[in-house]
């Protein structure tokens, strides 16, 4: 009995999720009334069956501290399926494959909560880890294993499925950069001044340089913009969290437009995701470049305040809708009422793990828990912005929602490691 | 039958819709909850008690709360902030490594003592150490 109430506020935040899976679910299967196949309503089962489970593990084991953070991951994980079930093309099981994706995350959630023992010990490894990024990061370009699919060369392929290393290697960064900060972050934040202008202490910066200029060149090479940018985030996020020091905010700044501006001249790619952005209906781009970002700007017209309702309208005119697209598909059906929820979900996620990092009892598990917010906070403000038109669109996937395995099952990885932070800083302080 | 069915459709998407909302409530009832309680029983990783503050801010006898990194000094984006001439912008960190308080003095004009000796570079706190920055004295409390 006790059990049931070890973690009682995530168990009823789960209740209303499986609400939410099933309804959604069932609005999808019964709007495709012609095409209805019964081993749909399935999966509303499976999945809450697999939350449930997660949820015993954390009971059973005692974890402490969150609660909120799996059943939010849940729900956002739930969207993306019942999207998935809605978008899937007659030819691709978009639905089965991401649900055994979700299977495969639970298996590494519940890995990532078991090791290490103590967690503090992985920063310990942040050589280690930084290597294992590295390599990573240049297995795609590999000839047997390296995959290209729709222009980036960012896939390892292995049998039927492929897998975007960047994903992973995002987390393992934050973990180098947070074991690296802790132990030098004296230095890194007081820059000897001349004048008003601090200088850096180079030598002290080159191994988290190092990193990132790796990290960035082989992007670049691989052609995906969007883990390019979320890997400079990730750099600048934390020097600054680390240093308190805006200056070198405004640096990196300064090193975007100017990196921006040389890629803009040097990679056609590059040129074609800004011009796009600028002007989709140029008649050159109308029905070529352009033509998937004006269709997700029609279908977020066409969802207006409340949404066509789930399962009644055209996301099917927005190519490639499942990866890159998913916010706008959901905008359509479910309007902006829906979008706003959709948000303020990523906004309790965020928040949440931002209290995380600031009650921890460590330098290195604050950092370790804010660069894993920021994470979840990044990616879904620059896909959220490539999708209305904000930004120039880049490749990141929306957390959770979208379509892809290593998105979710990396991204089911950085709550375990959230929630782990927030158990030991349980146990410290003495709270439930 | 064409109608009614058209009616429930449009009701499970509503209900759709309205769930996200409901649930977006209970997590956010559940968020203000957990920062509540952590107000109230949560114990900081430890204190620092005022004894003896002649600007009067912060007041003799306040506890201030720490967490695991700390600064202090007379600017007023420190953690602690000491609004004493004798105190530096920045004055000192106090950093908790999981274990043990460290203290480090971060360059100031006047020095950081703890129980009356000035100390240089980091230091290790036990808890009743006095700490002296300008003319405030503080003492830290587990």
């Amino acid at each position: 009995m006790t059990l049931l109430f070890r973690r009682a506020d995530e168990m009823r935040l789960l209740v209303w999720v499986a609400a939410l899976v099933a309804t959604g679910s069932v609005a999808v299967a019964a709007a495709e009334a012609t095409s209805f196949d019964r081993r749909q309503l399935l999966i509303p089962v499976v999945f809450v069956a697999l939350a449930v489970a997660l949820h015993a593990f954390l009971a059973i084991r005692r974890v402490r501290g969150d609660q909120l953070l799996l059943p939010l991951a849940s729900a956002l994980t739930a969207i993306g399926l019942v999207l998935m079930q809605r978008l899937q093309p007659d030819d691709t099981p978009l639905l089965a494959q991401q649900l055994t994706w979700m299977i495969v995350a639970c298996g590494a959630f519940a890995a990532t909560m078991l090791i290490p023992r103590d967690l503090t010990t992985i920063g310990r490894f942040k050589w280690m880890w930084a290597l294992l990024g590295v390599a990573l990061l240049v297995s795609p370009l590999l000839p047997v294993i390296g995959r290209e699919i729709n222009g980036a060369r960012i896939w390892v392929g292995l049998g039927r499925f492929n897998f975007a290393p960047w994903e992973a290697v995002k987390i393992l960064m934050v973990v180098f950069f947070a074991a690296y900060l802790e132990e030098y972050r004296e230095v890194i934040a007081r820059p000897r001044r001349i004048g008003p202008i601090p200088v850096p202490p180079v030598p002290y910066l080159l191994p988290m340089l190092a990193m990132w200029a790796i990290a960035m060149a082989i992007v670049v090479f691989e052609k995906d913009l969007g883990a390019a940018l979320l890997f400079l985030g990730i750099f600048l996020a934390m020097l600054y969290l680390a240093t308190g020091e805006a200056f070198y905010s405004l640096i990196g700044i300064a090193l975007v437009a100017l990196g921006g501006y040389v890629l803009y001249q040097t990679f056609g790619h590059v040129q074609v995701r800004v011009d796009t952005w600028l002007d989709p209906f140029h008649e050159e781009m109308r029905f070529g470049a352009g033509y998937q970002i004006i269709q997700g700007l029609f279908a977020l017209g066409n969802g207006g305040l409340f949404g066509a309702g789930l399962g009644n309208g055209m996301p099917h005119r927005i190519p490639i809708v499942w990866s890159d697209f998913v916010f706008d598909a959901f905008a359509e059906e479910a309007g902006l009422a829906g979008a706003i929820a959709l948000l303020a979900l990523y906004l309790v996620f965020v928040y949440r793990g931002m209290l995380i990092a600031i009650k921890a009892p460590t330098p290195f598990l604050q950092l370790l828990a804010a660069g894993l917010s920021f994470i979840i906070a990044f990616q879904t403000l620059v896909i959220v912005g490539g999708n209305l038109r904000l930004i120039p669109l880049t490749g990141v996937t929306l957390p959770f929602v979208a379509y892809g395995g290593s998105s979710l099952v990396t991204n089911w990885m950085l709550v375990a490691l959230l929630i782990r932070v927030s158990d030991i800083t349980a146990r410290v302080r003495g709270t439930p | 039958m064409e109608l009614t069915f058209g009616v429930l459709l449009w009701a499970v998407r509503i209900a759709f819709l309205l769930l996200l909302y409901l649930f977006l409530i209970r997590a956010f009832g559940v968020l203000h909850r957990a920062m509540s309680a952590e107000r109230v029983e949560g114990r900081p990783l430890g204190t620092l008690v005022v004894e003896r503050s002649p600007a009067r801010t912060p007041r003799v006898g306040e506890r201030l709360p720490l967490r695991a990194m700390n600064s202090i000094g007379r600017d007023a984006g420190n953690d602690i902030t000491l609004p004493d001439e004798a105190a530096s912008a920045r004055h000192a960190k106090l950093e908790h490594d999981g274990t043990e308080w460290w203290i480090e003095d971060l360059g100031s004009t006047n020095g950081t003592l703890v129980n009356g000796t000035r100390i240089d570079g980091r230091e290790r706190l036990r808890a009743g150490d006095e700490i002296a920055i300008g003319r405030v004295a503080l003492r830290l409390d587990r």
